[in-house]
Parts: C-alpha cells; structure tokens; sequence
C-alpha cells in the first residue's frame, strides 16, 4: 500500500511524455513535479506553524510520571497516533474531499465541540490559524485560502482548528485525501519526538531511530482509521487525555500543551 | 428509537412541583421512583434505573428517553455498578438515552460505574437537548472490570457517545473509544490505573459547583506534578536500575466548553473506584441544595 501512490504517479508521468496526447505532456509534468515541492514543503518542519510549542501531551505525561524512559515513550507516541487517527483523521479526510467553505466553518465548529479537553482545543486552534496565516502568505495563487482568512479573520463563530484547516489546504494544493490523512500522521509523529528531545527525553539520533521503527504502525493506523465520517471520531486514549488536561497546572513548563 | 424504547419518563411541574407525569419501563428495564429521598421541602423526582439480574446481558438493548420540563428538577441514578456480561456470539451490550432539559431546569445524571467482564461489547449513547438556561449534570464511569479479581482491561469493545446539543448546535461532543486488537493493548494503555471518569456541570445554577471543583482539582494536581529530576534523563538511565517512579493514584483535570465557557468537564482517571467515589461525592455534595441529597453519600 505504502508505495502505491508515488509508483502511480510516476507511471502516470512517463506515460504522459512517452504518448503523444492532446494534452501538452509538459504541463502535466510541470503540475506534477511542483505537486512535490508543495508537498514537501507542507511537510517540512520549518514551515512555521508553531508545531514545535507543542507537546501533544507529552510534558504533562512526564511530569505524572507516565512517561519516564524510551519504552514508556514508544507507547505514548503509538497512543497519540492512535488517538489522532480516530479523532482527527475523520476532519482531515472530510476537508480534504471537498474543500469547500461552507463545509469546513461546520467541520470547524464540530471540532471545537468535540475537543473538550482545553489545553488540546487551544493548541489546536492556534496551529490551525499559524498554518492558514502562513498558507495565505506563500500561496498567493490560491484565492479561497486568501478569501478564507479575510472572511474570518477575528470572527467569533470559528476557531481554525488545526485538522480541518491543514485537510483543506491539502485538498486546495492537489493532495489526494490518503496523503493528506499521512501527513498528518507524519507531522503528529514528528511534533511528538521532536518534543521528546528538547525533554532530554531521547537523543536527536534515537528519536529518528525511534520515527523509523513507528512508521510502519503508523501506516497501519492510517489504513484502520483513513476515509472515515467525521460522526466516526472518537478517541481512544482517555488516560492521555486527563493528563494532558493538567497540562496548565504545572508550575515549570517548556510547552504550550 | 420511541417505539423501540424500554422506558421513558417525564416530569413536569405540577401544582408547583416537579412530578413524575409518566414512568413507562419494560424488560430489560425497571425504573422506580421513591419519594422520600430528599426532605418534602426539596422539589425534585428521583429515579432508580435498574436492569434485571443488575447487569445488562449480550445482545440487550436499554433505552430510554427523558423530558425534564422548565423548571423542573430530577435525578436519575443506579443502585449498584452496571454489570455489562460476557459477550455471546460477540453481541454488544446497549444503553441509549435521550434527554431533553427545559428552561431553567436540571437533570442529574449520577450513575454509579459500568463494569465490562472480560469479552463484553458494550456501547452507550446519551443525547441531551438543553436550553441556553438549562442546567445539567453527568457523570459517565466505566471500570476495567472484576479488578479485584483479575479481570483487568479485559474487555473486547467499549464505546460511550455523550452529546450535548444547544438548540440544534453542538456543545459538547464526547466519544470514548476502547477496543482490544488495536496497537496498543488496552490494559498498556490505562497503567496501573482501573477507573476512567468524566464529570459534566452545565448551567447558570453549577456556577458555583465548576468554580470550586476546578479550584480543588488545580490544587490537587499541581502538588503532584513536577518535573523528573532524574528518572526522565537519558544520562542517568545508563547507571541506574530502572525502578518506575510512583504515579498519582488519581489524575484529574478540568476543561471549559462551549464558546462562553457556559460548561465544566473534569477528566479523572484513578486507580479504584473507591478513590472516585469520594471524588464525586466530595464535588457534587453540593448538589444537595438542588436534589435534596447528596450523590453517592451511601456508596
């Protein structure tokens, strides 16, 4: 499954420049070949969405005691997987189908009612407004993000949170759902370790070693909890989730949440 | 689901006071209402929801809906835990509740656990209509089962839907998902923990109620939280044994909701019931003044 799409894509690729089509084979090749550096840039860690304030729960978790070594540390980021694939993938999958502004103000005001953990909810409106500040910015051609932001900016009945926003900015840039879902698998995976180091929790070398052997569970939970309804989400960590909540109760903190 | 339902109920205000207008159970269902649970001068209806055999069997479908009129006041509770059996031919277990609460009304939902044997499926949805005014409690629990016995975590699948609707808008959308199979174990996931709790206070008349709890809960935790001195280090890990340092016996945490912060949740884990019953007694005591008893004070 996993090498399916970019196999896929590059079939399509030469296929279009070995056929003579109507279509001009140079476009079709150019859309797929800059497709990959929005990607890519998406992706990557110094887009500067403010992921790296937060914790995912992760300092709480360790200032309980739940988390102390590197095994308890694999646990807690295969749970967060989990928990963000159940509760989060849905709203990922739904606005990237279709990114359409009126069905994602009601993805987003869903969401705000189903994160009903504080800490969780505000991290996640606030990432969601830095990746929309930040998309409006470096894409200028995409005029419903532009519209978006302008429309909304400081209004009281959304939030911009994070799962619905980056689903619509995937779908709006050409990702096809399953990649949008695995990204934010990724991203969530790299948030956590990243937050992991900077907690003398595992070394830089260790948390990549850590990503590698991950990456195949995370796969299966993208396949197990991918193209879901949103009335779907649930979530699956309820012990994460009251520690993450006393998050704001700690006295010495390097995280947002 | 209203002429499947095994219970449905209804108070209204009556000559002034809130009043049982109608109590329809059926098997697998039996409601009672005493009347002497509070003293005479304290308006509200109290209701015992119990199964037969004071457990729900595999296969079984409870439901039940719920009007609390304006103004009015009523409790709904259980006598015991809510067993839920073992799973046959890996049938589920189901309870379904829909309330709506009226103007200026309250409803508690103060039930005492549920308990999954090993292998139960069970799933639960509890719907609530309220106004801008209403007033709510709910208290949703669920243990790892027998723990005292050895049945921990054991069960196959868990799933409880709370839903509180504001005219038509979603307030607060609660899934809990347990399922055995996944990546992760759920007895890994819980710990050493066997008690998972979720206390809801919505309205003008909790005010008071949210504020303290949140207060008493910031309290708590803060005394328990700090940062590893060591055992968190990688650097120190090499040298010494690995020894798990001690875990708070119950983690609790509150949150706001709604966009004017009109509600409180807290979030409790625990490692016995024990220690969650005298959390929700010592929180909710104060709903006395509105029920005219104390949640859980027998238990």
């Amino acid at each position: 499954m996993e090498s399916d799409s970019p196999v896929s894509k590059k079939s399509r690729l030469f296929h279009s420049v070995d056929c003579v089509m109507e279509e001009a084979p140079s476009t079709a090749t150019g859309v797929s070949q800059s497709l990959h550096w929005t990607q890519w840039q998406i992706l990557d860690s110094i887009l500067p969405t403010g992921g790296f304030a937060h914790s995912y729960g992760l300092e709480a978790a360790m200032q309980s005691r739940m988390v102390s070594n590197q095994d308890d540390l694999r646990s807690f980021v295969i749970q967060v997987l989990e928990n963000t694939g159940s509760l989060l993938l849905p709203f990922v999958y739904c606005s990237s189908k279709s990114p359409d502004v009126a069905a994602w103000v009601k993805l987003d005001q869903l969401l705000e009612a189903t994160l009903t953990n504080e800490v969780g909810r505000k991290a996640s409106a606030s990432q969601g407004s830095a990746l929309l500040r930040v998309a409006a910015s470096v894409f200028t051609e995409i005029q419903v993000v532009q519209d978006l932001r302008r429309t909304f900016l400081g209004s009281k009945s959304v939030s911009f949170h994070h799962a619905p926003i980056f689903g619509f900015i995937c779908g709006l840039v050409g990702f096809d759902s399953e990649t949008a879902q695995r990204a934010y698998m990724f991203m969530t995976m790299r948030d956590v370790l990243s937050a992991a180091t900077r907690l003398n929790l595992i070394g830089p070398l260790a948390a990549s070693v850590l990503q590698h052997q991950v990456a195949p569970d995370a796969e299966r939970m993208l396949q197990k909890w991918k193209d879901r309804d949103v009335a779907e989400a649930s979530q699956t960590a309820p012990l994460l989730d009251a520690v993450q909540g006393c998050h704001a109760y700690m006295f010495s903190r390097l995280f947002c949440s | 689901m209203a002429e499947a339902a095994t219970g449905a109920v209804r108070v209204e205000k009556v000559r002034g006071r809130s009043a049982l207008t109608r109590c329809f159970a059926r098997y697998p269902l039996k409601l009672i209402a005493p009347s002497k649970v509070g003293p005479a001068s304290c308006d509200a209806v109290w209701l015992y929801a119990l199964t037969y055999g004071g457990g729900i069997v595999s296969g079984d479908t409870i439901s039940c809906t719920v009007s609390v009129g304006d103004e009015c006041t009523a409790a709904i509770t259980t006598q015991a835990s809510t067993k839920v059996y073992k799973a046959v031919d890996s049938k589920c277990s189901e309870q379904l509740l829909e309330a709506r609460v009226g103007e200026d009304a309250l409803l508690a939902v103060i039930p005492d656990p549920v308990t999954c044997f090993s292998t139960a499926r069970y799933y639960q949805k509890q719907v609530f209509q309220v106004c801008a005014n209403s007033n709510l409690v709910l208290v949703d629990w669920f243990t790892s089962g027998r723990y005292e016995s050895g049945e921990k975590w054991d069960f196959s699948f868990y799933k409880s839907v709370n839903h509180i609707f504001l005219e038509d808008q979603p307030l607060f959308i609660d899934s809990v998902l347990l399922e055995q199979g996944s990546n992760c174990s759920i007895a890994e996931r819980m710990q050493e923990y066997n008690v998972i709790a979720m206390v809801v206070l919505l309205g003008p008349k909790l005010r008071h109620i949210q504020d303290k709890m949140q207060e008493e809960v910031k309290r708590l935790m803060s005394g328990q939280l700090r940062p590893p001195t060591s055992g968190g280090s990688l650097y120190t890990m090499r040298s010494q044994p690995p020894q798990r340092p001690q875990q708070p016996p119950l983690v609790a945490s509150c949150s706001l909701f709604g966009r004017t912060g009109t509600g409180v949740v807290a979030r409790v884990a625990a490692v016995s019931t024990e220690l969650v019953y005298s959390f929700l007694r010592h929180h909710l005591a104060a709903l006395e003044l509105f029920i005219g008893a104390s949640p859980y004070a027998a238990s």
